[in-house]
């Protein structure tokens, strides 16, 4: 058994994770209630209007204006992120201050920026709609925060990991610890807190659209009202759009980081 | 060697040609969205820090910690046993959600790995691998540039409200992103064991089981893992178009206001959120 | 009549483009003789290597493999009967315990079903654990095999040729250059076991040292062509000393 058990571990792992999975199945009430009484017609007209998407001209304007106020909403929001990212993941990863408080400091912090991304953007959103009322702001801080907590997070692991030597080069040259900071350790890690921003930049995409379910302009805002009306043919361009976006940030981003890193 | 000195030279001066193109680019696209957000649609931060505002954020945040309220909901047990049984329906959900698209991954990553479209990693070659790929590389990316949400939305009107419905949704976008991370895992496999085992006489599926599976499985149990805490994060928002769990109800108390229980469905959230972040470390750290 | 070679080359040519990487080499190994292939880099050693196990088609030339054409060895099975490969470490799969990567060896030999059920409940483990015992490294059966040490990897892949029984056992580089003691380690086991199983064994090497120590014969490789192939005790260091200059030169000529 024990020799069983030594042959099998990861196997005996995926099996249980598996099992959960089974059992999870259980909960749903399969059965014909699962459906509405009008699903596979609207299945049908789904499909086919994904093939004759709308573009009449008012469509593809509106289409090109919500797509730029979904970009902007992204940008802006990003650049709330890194200032944030930036300043909490400095003070994060210890290397401005040393003595006891250090780890004191260090640890909150990083129970900070966890918990600023634990929170889904979208529920931010909403509370910042109820609290402030309907300001592009809401979008913006509601992106600026948990992506924040993840670039902030990520940014004090890079620069936990730059290289000791150049850093100790400078120190015994009697730098201080914030020119340490200008000339050694963001120089060290530039690139690669560029290209994890470029990265998380095309979710920020994502996370723009579906702002408008709050009620905030984009090209989410678009979908929503044409599903809203039954108009698949419009839902769809919308849809094109959002993906060309998101398709054109991921390959910008993807061809800047292969520059970076190489 | 003047030829090598000149390709070099012609290399490195387009290097930072595309990196000036693109802090040109972030300049500018940082630029015309502030000056966008600032001037065309007239957000004005002093506006949101106005004395009305402020006014009603505070009653807001007081009517979410129960101050002045009357029977805050966190202090009814009935309140609680609601949430967790919600808390409990959102676990199902993502636990759906990431089968199914685990279910959607492994159907379809291999014929979707480069190597495998070019007849390397199964020395052997069909005449319609390269046109599966192409197809199978397109759903991807269609799948995950599409966000849950949207999906969601599409989702409901086909299913009634449930836990169903919001794990399809969230399983449409995971199984993009998935197929996308596992693929490249089969491109990145060392070869040279696969080799080997195919000169001791093992045949495809033989290969299958000794060779590819077990290398790449460590790495995708690792994806998974951490697709699913993410999908965690995710089932709230698609709840709020009534595809169930705490997120349709966080819909609910909103807009009758109740504040309290936004607190405890928020506060039942984030200890689903921490309590499935340890979980995944603790089996990511077993299956190493 | 001397008995059938097992392996018979005539002429055999291998091109690159306009470069000959091999160019018109004939010879005939006998069953049971252990040769060496050295040479410096580029000579090449691997492509001859690839011809005789038949990955690789000569461009030229006719090739025997105990007097039948190549073609003949048609399914896996009857392949991996005749030849068995072994490179460094890294053709095991690490994430697997010892005891498949040694049953590996067998997979040519199994029905499908045998190999699926083996996954769960171990199929001809007594062989396994035998030749295992004979490398050494019986208590390693259940280890994970990327936890083993690169000498225990080599000794792994020595047993799963132990399991495959190959009439005949073609090694490119089976040892690093890096680590002289466990490549002597590894290489004399290596012999010691071909010897005791009564297999052929031709393997390409760094170390001159090692070839003549525990090879019986020679074939030294220059620029694609036989440089010399002699029973081990008519190699004489002048040879030797010849086969590396020479080249040794031309890199350097190379690298400007
Ligand atoms: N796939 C290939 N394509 C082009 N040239 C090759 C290829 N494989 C080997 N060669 C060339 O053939 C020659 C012999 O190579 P090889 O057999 O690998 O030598 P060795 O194993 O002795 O170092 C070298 O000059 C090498 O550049
Ligand atoms: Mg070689």
């Amino acid at each position: 058994m024990q020799k069983f058990v030594d042959l099998h571990k990861r196997n005996l792992l995926s099996g249980l994770l598996i099992l959960v999975f089974v059992w999870s199945l259980f909960s749903v009430n399969w059965g014909p209630d699962l459906f509405h009484s009008g699903g596979k017609h609207t299945i049908l007209q789904m499909v086919k209007s994904f093939f004759q998407p709308d573009l009449s001209p008012e469509i593809l304007q509106l289409a090109v204006t919500s797509a730029w106020r979904t970009l902007a909403y992204a940008v802006t929001g990003m650049t709330l992120a890194i200032l944030l990212a930036v300043v909490l993941g400095v003070l994060a990863s210890g290397i401005l201050y040393n003595g006891k408080q250090r780890i004191w400091v260090k640890s909150s912090l990083r129970g900070l920026l966890g918990f600023m991304r634990a929170i889904h953007e979208l529920v931010w959103a909403w509370l910042f709609v109820a609290a402030v009322g309907l300001s592009p702001f809401a979008a913006i801080f509601a992106i600026a925060i948990p992506y924040g907590g993840i670039l902030g997070r990520i940014f004090a692991d890079m620069l936990n990991d730059v290289k000791p030597e150049p850093i100790q080069a400078l120190q015994s040259n009697g730098a201080s610890r914030l020119q340490l900071l200008c000339y050694g350790y963001f120089p060290l890690a530039a690139a690669d807190m560029i290209s994890y921003t470029m990265y998380r930049f095309e979710c920020a995409i994502r996370s723009s659209a579906i702002m408008s379910f709050v009620g905030l302009g984009g090209l989410g805002y678009q979908i929503h009202l044409s599903l809203d009306d039954l108009k698949y043919h419009e839902v769809w361009t919308f849809i094109f759009f959002l993906i060309g976006l998101v398709i054109l940030v991921d390959l910008w981003s993807r061809f800047l980081r292969k520059r970076l890193v190489s | 060697m003047n030829a090598q000195v000149e390709h070099e030279t012609k290399t490195t001066r387009r290097r930072p040609g595309f990196i000036a193109f693109s802090f040109l680019l972030a300049v500018t696209l940082i630029a015309a969205s502030w000056i966008y957000i600032l001037f065309v649609e007239e957000a004005s931060l002093f506006a949101l820090f106005s004395e009305k505002n402020l006014e009603h954020t505070r009653e807001f945040l007081f009517s979410m910690m129960g101050i002045g309220v009357e029977e805050p909901a966190f202090f009814s047990k009935e309140s609680w046993m609601n949430a967790l049984r919600l808390t409990y329906e959102t676990l199902v959900m993502s636990i759906l959600a990431i089968g199914f698209s685990v279910i959607g991954m492994v159907l379809t990553v291999i014929p979707a790995s480069a190597n495998y479209a070019d007849g390397t990693l199964m020395l052997a070659k069909k005449w319609y691998s390269r046109l599966v790929y192409g197809v199978i590389r397109i759903l991807y990316v269609f799948s995950r540039a599409v966000p849950e949400l949207i999906w969601a939305m599409l989702i409901i009107f086909i299913f009634k409200p449930g836990i169903l419905p919001g794990a399809v949704a969230l399983a449409l976008h995971n199984f993009g992103i998935l197929g996308k991370l596992c693929a490249e895992v089969i491109e990145d496999l060392d070869m040279r064991p696969i080799r080997s085992l195919a000169s001791s006489g093992a045949g495809k599926t033989q290969i299958l089981i000794y060779g590819i599976i077990p290398m790449v499985m460590p790495k995708f149990i690792t994806y998974i893992l951490y697709r699913w805490e993410v999908i965690i994060r995710t089932t709230i928002v698609v709840g709020f178009v009534g595809a169930g769990g705490l997120g349709q109800q966080f819909k609910l108390s909103m807009s009758w206001f109740h504040y309290t229980e936004v607190t405890l469905l928020l506060i039942s959230y984030f200890i689903l959120v921490v309590l499935s972040d340890f979980i995944s470390e603790m089996l990511r750290k077993a299956v190493q | 009549m001397s008995p059938t070679p097992v392996f018979e080359l005539k002429n055999i040519s291998k091109y690159y483009g306009e470069v000959s990487s091999l160019s018109s080499l004939s010879f005939r190994i006998d069953r049971g003789e252990v040769v060496a292939l050295i040479g410096p880099s580029g000579a090449g050693k691997t492509t001859l290597l690839n011809i005789l196990s038949a990955m690789l088609p000569p461009d030229d030339g006719t090739f025997f493999i105990d007097g039948k054409p190549v073609s003949s060895l048609t399914s896996r099975r009857q392949r991996a009967r005749k030849l068995g490969i072994i490179r460094q470490q890294f053709d095991l799969v690490g994430p697997l315990p010892v005891v498949h990567n040694v049953l590996a060896g067998r997979l040519g030999e199994w029905s499908l079903f045998k190999s699926l059920l083996s996954y769960l409940f171990l199929q001809d483990k007594e062989l396994a654990m035998h030749a295992l015992h004979r490398v050494g490294l019986k208590d390693k059966i259940y280890e994970k095999t990327a936890h083993l040490s690169g000498g225990e990897q080599q000794r792994v892949a020595l047993a799963r040729l132990l399991v495959q029984k190959p009439e005949v056992i073609l090694a490119d580089e089976p040892v690093s250059s890096l680590d002289p003691a466990r490549a002597e380690d590894i290489i004399g086991m290596l012999v010691r076991l071909v010897k005791e199983e009564n297999q052929t064994l031709i393997a390409s090497l760094h170390s001159v040292d090692l070839a003549r120590k525990y090879f019986t014969r020679i074939i030294a490789l220059r620029d694609g062509q036989i440089f010399f192939d002699l029973p081990v005790d008519q190699v004489t260091s002048q040879q030797l000393s010849d086969l590396y200059k020479i080249m040794e030169m031309k890199e350097d000529a190379e690298v400007c």
